[in-house]
């Protein structure tokens, strides 16, 4: 279970470009839940993924997943329990390192990074059984540089990359933004067939609307740092693109947009 | 890319090329009786470059004849330690018949790279060459030793009333460190006592000269200490403001303007050198059979205008002696 | 002409020890580590008080190597855990090596007369040049195998994901931090192994001898990787190796023209664009192919 409880988020405080994005925003996602998070840019989607993984330091509040306070555990170690893919299929992957020593790296989490060989050759057939999963032709090209790979490929790597080590959470950033709509279609299916495979608790943001009432199991759209609308289960599988379209015109026509 | 690559090779090719006939040349020329001498000179810098010209000139005195009997190569490491070696190297190469190193860091580059081969090193302007351990083996030279008392005695000459002398030297250098022990041990004598700052690079040297003038120091006494004397011009304008007379340790720094020195002449020490070397080469005698020498007697030099500009009277059994530096 | 060759490439072979420490934290970590100019010396002063005090000089290797590796976790402390930028964390501790350097060496020395790693072994009477360049060769190429092997370890590939994408060694719950400091404790250690050797093949310490050997490595690096990164079998710290005697070939074949030595820099200078211009053609080539 991820808990915010009455968090406070500033930026830039003391200076005069001060904006307060939340005050005392609270919101629970039971365990298992598949959450889609939609709203127009700066209404507190990506700051409220920050939050949750502590790339941003929060003001007030707390921050509790599995039912322990983290509030004060820096980034990385969150992360042991937590898995991410960025809008920016750079983001995760190692772009000088082959397929091959991305997926060891990644294959190594919350293991001893010692001194023993980088590469476990008895685990190449399990990684290309896992590259074969996507149907990417991946498990072929195990020694080229994954910097050589599409934005596409690369983004399904790192969501292979993130997920290949047990894991309780998955944070999902816009991670279909920056894709064709077919490679997008793709990965969005992978992300499901994960997720439900895993039996995770993901929180994916996107503004990809169709996707939002698609896939997941609750629905929620964000303005101004505020929760606007929050749709779960039956009501959810109710909801229609054209619905959230609408509200989302009622905000702007209120921003003067 | 092929090209490129094609380009880099040959562009190192033309260089090992450019590399290895020029070392040709230079063991062909070392036909006859022509004696090679290798000079490696840490810095650009007057002094160093007077004993540069006096150790030819002192080659010149001992009958030598430049161009029949001797050929000079020279090298500059730039005050950069990293190319003693490689000159040394270099130098060592060209199978010279004999080396001369100018300044300490220069000399042992010299040293450490001759000592497997026969070729003999002569060294000046070391002040300490017990310390920089080229005391024994194939190496002899002379030392710039400061003569302290002499400038000691001078200093009381002129300033009979004077308390306190400023000294602002390089932590660094050896040569600057045992100079001022020097003075610190002769100061009582002559009613002195010693005000030393130590910097660590030419950058930190105006300052310490504001700090000495507000701790209300007589005089200043320079060293040669490279740091300090680079920004002497930057220095006197400072001291002539503040009405306060700068000593200096040898010619070139009372030419400039300091008020005198009780120094050596750097000329001269190359001279001694160069006839020192002389011998080396004809075979009279061998570098590891003969001591390092340092001159005695010290020169006075005078600036009577900088002397004139601060109402300082010069008695007159100095102005006697002493060499006017003043234009 | 040939023992000048040889002393040249020896040269080359000592100073790539330093290239081994640039390359990892500039071209592995992308951090631009001025420690260099104060860990440089700082080795050179170690090797030169313990030598005179009549320690073994292979020790004074090991012990050059750990003091080093501290000057390296210093500025890895001052950049990661106080947050002040790669550059200056750099030369603040540079600049305190520097005062250190002369407490350590009270002033410049000299090892005239001492023993040193080169005349130690007992490979009879064998002249200096070649045990200089034997030694040289033998402590490259043990360094370049150790290093090879440790990039492909676990630990390796964590330094060197820390350096091509942070991002993704955080997300592996690792704190990235502690793996910068980890390279620059490896790179100062190299960087002050290597000042300890030069010292004891020129025999002599000096404060201000550390000036400059940043950028050295730097052009080495870049030299080496720019030259050789075509081929993809050619490693690394081969290229650190190759790029540092390309780079002392050129000093000294400037030199041996008779060029004067202040010019020396200058040449320096167009030699380095050169070559950046040259790798950046190729680049291109590449790019288009």
């Amino acid at each position: 279970m991820i808990e915010l409880q009455n968090v406070s988020k500033i930026y830039n405080q003391g200076d005069i470009t001060e904006m307060c994005l939340f005050d005392n925003f609270s919101l629970t996602i039971p365990d298992g839940q598949f959450l889609s998070v939609v709203g127009s840019n700066g209404s507190g989607k990506t700051s409220l993924l920050n939050i949750i993984c502590g790339s941003i330091p929060i003001e007030k509040g707390k921050v509790i997943i599995g039912g322990k306070d983290i509030t004060k555990v820096p980034e990385y170690k969150r992360y042991r329990t937590i898995g991410r893919v960025y809008q920016n299929p750079a983001m995760g992957t190692c772009p000088s390192f082959t397929i091959l020593e991305n997926m060891s790296l990644a294959d190594n989490k919350n293991k001893r990074f010692g001194l023993t060989s980088g590469v476990n050759k008895k685990r190449i057939d399990y990684y290309r059984s896992e590259l074969a999963s996507l149907g990417l032709g991946l498990e072929d090209k195990l020694d080229v540089k994954v910097g050589s790979l599409s934005g596409g490929q690369r983004q399904a790597m790192a969501l292979l990359m993130s997920t290949l080590t047990p894991l309780e959470f998955l944070i999902l950033d816009e991670h279909t933004a920056a894709l064709d709509p077919k490679t997008a279609e793709i990965i969005m299916e992978l992300t499901d067939k994960i997720v439900k495979e895993k039996k995770l608790t993901a929180v994916m943001v996107t503004h990809n609307l169709r996707y939002a009432v698609d896939y997941g199991d609750r629905i929620i759209m964000m303005h101004k740092g505020q929760v606007v609308l929050d749709k779960e289960n039956g009501e959810k599988e109710r909801t229609q693109v054209k619905d959230l379209l609408t509200i989302f015109n009622e905000i702007s026509i209120e921003c003067g947009n | 890319m092929k090209k490129t690559l094609a380009v880099i090779i040959s562009v190192i090719m033309i260089m090992t090329l450019v590399f290895s006939a020029c070392s040709k040349e230079d063991g062909e020329s070392g036909e006859g009786a022509t004696y090679k001498i290798g000079i490696s000179q840490y810095a650009e810098h007057e002094s160093l470059d007077n004993c540069r010209i006096g150790f030819i000139d002192g080659l010149k005195e001992a009958g030598l004849v430049e161009g029949e009997d001797f050929e000079i190569i020279y090298q500059n490491a730039g005050a950069d330690d990293n190319m003693t070696l490689q000159i040394a190297q270099s130098l060592v190469s060209q199978n010279v018949d004999l080396l001369c190193g100018i300044a300490t860091n220069s000399a042992i580059a010299l040293y450490a790279e001759a000592e497997e081969t026969d070729i003999p090193v002569v060294f000046t302007a070391i002040s300490d060459p017990v310390q920089a351990k080229l005391d024994s083996g194939n190496v002899t030279g002379t030392s710039d030793k400061l003569p302290v008392e002499a400038q000691l005695k001078l200093i009381r000459a002129l300033q009979p009333e004077a308390k306190t002398i400023g000294i602002i030297y390089t932590t660094s250098e050896p040569n600057s460190v045992s100079t001022i022990a020097d003075y610190e041990s002769l100061a009582d004598q002559y009613g002195f006592t010693i005000e030393a700052l130590g910097v660590t690079s030419q950058a930190e040297v105006t300052q310490a000269v504001d700090t000495l003038i507000n701790k209300g120091i007589d005089c200043f006494s320079n060293l040669t200490d490279n740091n300090v004397v680079n920004v002497l011009p930057a220095i006197l304008e400072m001291t002539n403001e503040a009405g306060i007379p700068v000593y200096g340790s040898e010619i070139e720094q009372v030419v400039k303007g300091c008020v005198a020195s009780a120094g050596i002449d750097y000329y001269q020490l190359g001279i001694k050198t160069g006839m020192m070397a002389a011998q080396i080469l004809t075979g009279e005698k061998e570098a590891s059979e003969m001591p390092y020498e340092t001159i005695e007697e010290s020169e006075t030099y005078i600036n009577s205008d900088a002397a004139e500009a601060l109402e300082i009277a010069i008695p007159a059994e100095i102005l006697e002696t002493a060499t006017e530096c003043s234009d | 002409m040939l023992d000048l060759f040889i002393k040249t490439v020896t040269q080359g072979l000592i100073y790539a020890l330093l290239s081994y420490g640039i390359y990892i934290t500039y071209k592995i970590l992308d951090f631009p580590d001025l420690t260099v100019d104060g860990s440089f010396p700082l080795g050179a002063a170690v090797t030169a008080v313990l030598i005179t005090n009549g320690v073994n000089p292979y020790l004074t290797l090991v012990i050059a190597m750990a003091i080093g590796a501290v000057a390296g976790l210093c500025t890895g402390i001052i950049h990661v855990k106080l947050h002040v930028r790669d550059l200056l964390a750099g030369i603040i501790t540079m600049t305190a090596l520097f005062s250190i350097n002369l407490q350590i060496a009270g002033a410049n020395m000299s090892l005239l007369g001492s023993d040193t790693i080169f005349s130690l072994l007992p490979l009879g009477d064998m002249g200096l040049i070649y045990r200089k360049l034997l030694v040289s060769f033998v402590l490259v190429l043990i360094f370049k195998f150790v290093l090879d092997l440790y990039f492909k370890t676990k630990n390796g590939l964590l330094l060197r994901g820390t350096g091509d994408n942070e991002n993704v060694i955080t997300t592996l719950a690792i704190d990235s931090g502690n793996m910068k400091i980890l390279g620059l404790v490896i790179a100062n250690a190299f960087v002050a192994l290597c000042g300890a050797i030069v010292c004891q093949e020129q025999r002599a310490f000096s404060a201000t001898m550390g000036t400059g050997q940043m950028v050295f490595g730097l052009a080495a690096v870049i030299i080496g990787t720019t030259l050789f990164k075509r081929f993809s079998f050619v490693k690394g710290t081969t290229c650190a190796v190759m790029g540092s005697i390309i780079y002392k070939t050129c000093i000294q074949a400037a030199l041996s023209a008779g060029l004067p030595a202040n010019l020396l820099k200058l040449i320096t200078a167009v030699l380095f664009l050169l070559i950046l211009i040259v790798g950046s053609i190729g680049h291109k080539g590449e790019a288009r192919s």
